[in-house]
């Protein structure tokens, strides 16, 4: 098999040059500019950019979330084959029910202040196993007497509570949070910051997802809680079955956990490898760009370099390859022709021309 | 002040902009518009007809819609009053050709002539008194049944007369600007006062904010109508009097709405900045505080000259109006009442044409509401 | 909040009793055949040519005291007590019925315009709304009794009341027990007396449930687009969970919040007596009579009614208070 086809035969979630346009009062937001990605099973994968590269309008693409002044221009999102830009709100619905789960950022106001921890939890296992339960199901360890609610077939509504009740317990405990049962009495106003990121985690958790998409789930928490963070996904890795997606904008949380890593820019992917391999030899010259600007504590006192010229305008975005108005090494191709996502070395891919087979 | 734009009018004309821009994509706010400016039209036309003599006088004072070429005070206060706005309109945008465009137009709607043969505004027809004609109804819209009668064919009543034999149609017309005058009087007059009263008071802060916040209360606890009611009995029956106790009724919420305001901008960033280069209270709260904060009050202002017209209105209906033929349209609706099944029409159009009018300037209120609201907003 | 009360109080007071140019306190007590001079003996004996703030302090006293005095004229008139206590249940059958007819159409309005917002049942609604909120009471009440009492008879349609609390043939066929008539009737298991209270307070409550429903629904529609932009809410599409659910679970239960709170204020202002609707109708409400005590020049009934609907509403902005602090678990007291 060429090294493509072995991608595509695990790839879980393919990416196929999405467009995706804004509506805003000032013009029109070219939000997403032909954004590819390919992700495998398994693995935990870093998406790693600017403030408004585009990072999270990619996630809430795939989840279907996306805002009614959006426009998806083109492109094709690829889930185990299927593509769902071509699916239904009402299968879409399904599919974040079942197969996508999303963590955000601020768990202080991604929670629901007038509704308990429990219910929040509980509706989150309910619309993912709710009808299972209902028919008979019982999660492995979850109690209750198997043998009997499998006979009679339909389990009542006290009875289903009381299962999903004990799902959250465990879902909670796996997060590791103390006295499960009190939590799910609590409001969110009274937790902690990092336990109710935890929370949120639990929520998503429950529903064993294909896909799990955690949108700067680290940004809103100090540094010791989001160490805790991390160090828990990493544990939990093991157990879930998941693909996890991990956006940030902080290159040190990519390090701490992701398996691969790909980079964007202005809504162009520009450079995708695996983490030792980018952090090690970077190619494309705005990931070159933003290694150098990570200071380094046990260096001497150098100035911060950093990549010269702003973010762009992405009403007006620059042509073809967004990057060149910034970039170091720009030729005259560079704004002619948008530079696509080829593979340098094995797994390592690069879109831009300086790694043209070809020189023009 | 130079002629050049300065950054910050540029700014608001920008933002004004976008509001405006904002606020003509909602179709209602389009309609409200082209109402009440059909009604602010409508009066000022009747006004120019009918001499002002005729018309009772509020406050003693000619109210500002009317104008006329001889000279008597109301030139005065009408230049004062549109002077004034056309300074602010010049300090707020720099741009003198808004200023500009805003006295042409009041030049042009004030003192136009306009011709007086026109037939359809009869200046006597309210007060033309012919029995023969009493209690009929006369449109093509609605048959109001068998008990009834309706006018003489040949006759050009439009909607009917009332137990006098007046036309109704003419009373109505004269009854739109004496409500749209005094509305705007009382809106007005309560808000500069509740305005200046309640910026001074919270800016101060302390005792001062204190007690008027305590006097506000008060004022709050009484249903409108009831105070308006009972002040209307103390201060008698005339149109004067019924203004002030609308007015009593009505300031109060100015000075809440102010205050809230002003509260709000005094912890801001700009004031400390304000303050540091010098500036003195005054001149940080009239300049720079109470622009910011106008937008608030401007949607209160609207939606309030409904507001007013129907307490007002009501006011008259529930029988405080000086005499039964004064042209106003709770007071047509009143006497009504005696005809209830009778003669439907004589309470139905004066109600409804409360209705139009309070609508019109709610529409525009509720769709600036809509598009200031800072939590909506892009 | 003592100090508002003792505010009304003063003013209240000097409306009705200190301006005898407008309501001179002695025609309460005197009769036409009274010559200058008794009039004068009883104005001392009253007080009434004493200091203001002295005749406050006594008039202040005979209100907390309970001593209201009667209404209409001293000697004929039924004590102030007994007047409201007779009146004032049909006020508050008018209010409750009003207020749950104005919720139960201005809040699903409210909704319907911010899950279709910009759109056109936004827009019907909103005109709607706005319409009533600009009608007069008298002009919509009056409608109303035209097309449902008297046209649907013309019509040969079965018509409402327009006029009353209850038909005149079933006064006394059940024991007055909350003066009520929908209440009376049901607690006496009389059903077709309940029925016709039903029918008669039907007009009157939809008059004041058309005026005030614009506002309710203008304030659901607002809070309902401020709480659908909240982040929860995209977590909660995010499960997967329906859309209605979305919008029952997660949203209505902060956005009705500001909502439950100027209902109550609502109800509190129409306990008050709707007036011109009392009036239309000849409703047997407080409102009414407060409108014929002002005309009769009847100051002690006037202070009276003032001051017991402003303590009404007082004291309903303290009990919406403490109900904002139970229905948002975030505000801790």
């Amino acid at each position: 098999m060429s090294e493509l086809q072995r991608e595509s035969a695990q790839a879980l979630l393919e990416i196929q040059d999405l467009r995706v346009d804004f509506t805003t009062y000032a013009g029109k937001v070219k939000v997403l500019n032909g954004v590819d990605l390919k992700l495998r099973e398994g693995e935990i994968f870093g998406l790693v950019g600017e403030s408004g590269c585009g990072k999270s309008v990619t996630a809430l693409t795939v989840a279907g979330l996306l805002p009614e002044n959006s426009e998806i221009v083109s492109g094709k999102i690829l889930f185990k084959g299927e593509d769902l830009l071509k699916k239904s709100s009402n299968e879409m619905r399904e599919t974040r029910a079942v197969r996508v789960a999303m963590i955000f950022q601020d768990p202080m106001t991604f929670l629901n202040p007038v509704l308990t921890i429990g219910t929040q939890l509980t509706e989150s296992i309910d619309v993912r196993y709710g009808k299972e339960i209902s028919s008979g199901w019982r999660p492995p360890g979850a109690g209750g007497e198997p043998g009997a609610a499998a006979h009679s077939g339909r389990t009542g509504g006290r009875e289903k509570k009381r299962i999903l009740n004990k799902m959250a317990v465990e879902a909670l405990k796996k997060v590791r949070l103390p006295d499960p049962e009190r939590l799910l009495k609590s409001f969110p106003h009274e937790l902690s910051g990092g336990m109710r990121q935890r929370v949120m985690i639990a929520m998503a958790l429950a529903r064993n997802p294909d896909l799990l998409i955690a949108d700067e789930i680290t940004t809103a928490l100090d540094v010791t809680i989001q160490a805790q963070i991390l160090e828990l996904l990493r544990a939990l890795r093991g157990e879930l079955r998941s693909t996890i997606v991990v956006i940030t904008h902080d290159l040190g949380v990519v390090a701490e956990v992701c398996d691969r890593v790909g980079v964007m820019y202005a809504g162009d992917v520009v450079e995708v490898a695996a983490v030792d391999e980018l952090f090690a030899k970077p190619l494309h010259p705005y990931t070159q760009g933003l290694l150098h600007a990570i200071p380094i504590v046990t260096g001497g006192n150098e100035r911060l370099e950093s990549v010269r010229g702003t973010v762009p305008d992405l009403i007006h975005p620059p042509p073809a390859c967004r990057f060149n108005p910034r970039c170091p090494h720009a030729w005259d191709i560079c704004s002619k022709e948008k530079p696509p996502l080829l593979s340098e070395t094995e797994g390592h891919f690069v879109a831009c021309h300086l790694y043209r087979k070809e020189k023009p | 002040m130079s002629g050049k734009r300065t950054r910050e009018s540029q700014a608001r004309t920008e933002e004004l902009r976008y509001t405006l821009h904002q606020l003509f994509r909602n179709p209602l706010v389009v309609l409200g518009l082209i109402l009440s400016v059909f009604f602010i039209f409508l009066s000022i036309y009747v006004t120019k007809i009918v001499s002002p003599a005729q018309f009772a006088n509020p406050l003693g004072l000619q109210p500002l819609l009317l104008g006329s070429l001889s000279v008597d005070p109301s030139i005065f206060l009408n230049i004062a009053i549109y002077g004034g706005i056309a300074y602010i309109i010049q300090r707020m945008y720099d741009n003198k050709w808004a200023t500009i465009g805003f006295l042409a137009v009041v030049f042009v709607v004030l003192y136009t002539p306009i011709p007086q043969q026109l037939w359809i505004v009869n200046p006597d027809g309210p007060n033309q008194v012919d029995f023969t004609q009493k209690l009929c109804w006369s449109n093509s819209l609605i048959n109001w049944g068998t008990q009834s009668t309706p006018c003489p064919a040949a006759s050009h009543y439009f909607l009917g007369t009332d137990d006098y034999g007046r036309d109704l149609f003419m009373m109505i017309l004269m009854a739109i600007p004496l409500d749209l005058a005094i509305a705007l009087e009382i809106v007005i007059i309560s808000t500069a006062f509740g305005v200046f009263l309640g910026a001074v008071a919270a800016w101060s802060g302390g005792k001062v904010d204190e007690i008027l916040l305590r006097i506000t209360d008060i004022f709050f606890a009484f249903p409108g109508l009831i105070l308006a009611l009972v002040l209307a009995a103390v201060l008698g029956r005339n149109i004067t009097t019924l203004t002030i106790a609308v007015l009593i009724v009505w300031w109060p919420t100015y000075v809440r709405l102010i205050r809230g305001q002003i509260l709000a901008e005094k912890s801001k960033n700009y004031v400390e900045a304000l303050r540091s280069l010098g500036l003195s209270s005054k001149r940080i709260l009239f300049l720079h505080i109470l622009p910011n904060s106008i937008y608030p009050i401007l949607v209160q202002c609207t939606l309030d000259i409904g507001g007013v017209i129907l307490t007002f209105s009501a006011l008259m209906f529930l029988g405080f109006s000086p005499s039964p033929a004064l042209p106003e349209l709770g007071n047509l609706a009143s006497s009504g009442v005696t005809y209830f099944f009778q003669a439907p029409w004589l309470i139905f159009f004066p109600g409804a044409t409360i209705v139009v009018i309070s609508l019109a300037f709610n529409l525009i209120g509720d769709g600036i509401r809509d598009v200031l609201d800072p939590r909506l907003r892009r | 909040m003592i100090f508002v009360l003792f505010g009304v109080s003063l003013i209240v007071f000097y409306l009705t009793h200190g301006i005898p140019s407008a309501w001179d306190p002695v025609t309460a007590y005197i009769t036409p055949k009274m010559t200058a001079s008794q009039i004068q003996a009883i104005r001392v004996q009253h007080g009434f040519n004493q200091p203001i703030y002295l005749q406050y302090f006594y008039w202040l006293r005979d209100v907390l005291q309970g001593n209201w005095g009667h209404a209409g004229n001293e000697a004929s008139g039924f004590p102030v007590s007994q007047v409201f206590a007779m009146r004032f249940p049909f006020t508050v059958e008018l209010a409750t019925v009003g207020t749950i007819m104005t919720v139960g159409l201005g809040i699903p309005l409210g909704i319907i315009s911010a899950l279709k917002n910009n759109k056109l049942p936004d827009h019907a609604s909103r005109i709607f709304a706005l319409t009533g909120y600009s009608t007069p009471s008298y002009w919509i009440g009056f409608v109303l009794q035209l097309v449902f009492f008297y046209y649907f008879a013309q019509w040969g349609l079965p018509s409402l009341p327009s006029h009353g609390a209850l038909s005149q043939v079933l006064d006394g066929t059940v024991p007055l027990v909350t003066r009520m008539p929908i209440v009376d009737g049901l607690l006496a298991g009389n059903l077709g007396y309940a029925w016709d209270g039903l029918l008669h307070v039907i007009l009157p409550a939809f008059t004041l449930a058309f005026i005030s429903l614009g506002y309710l629904a203008r304030i659901v529609r607002a809070s309902m687009l401020e709480v659908l932009r909240q982040d929860y809410i995209i977590l909660a599409r995010s499960k997967g969970l329906r859309e209605r659910v979305v919008i029952y679970r997660h949203a209505l239960r902060n956005a009705l919040i500001p909502a439950a709170t100027l209902t109550g204020l609502f109800l509190a202002g129409l306990l008050g007596g709707a007036v011109i609707t009392e009036y239309i109708f000849s409703w047997p409400g407080v409102g009414q009579l407060s409108l014929s005590a002002v005309f009769a020049g009847d100051a002690n009934f006037v202070a009276y009614y003032t001051l017991v609907t402003a303590l009404i509403i007082v004291v309903a902005n303290l009990v919406v208070d403490v109900l904002y602090i139970y229905l948002d678990p975030r505000i801790k007291y």
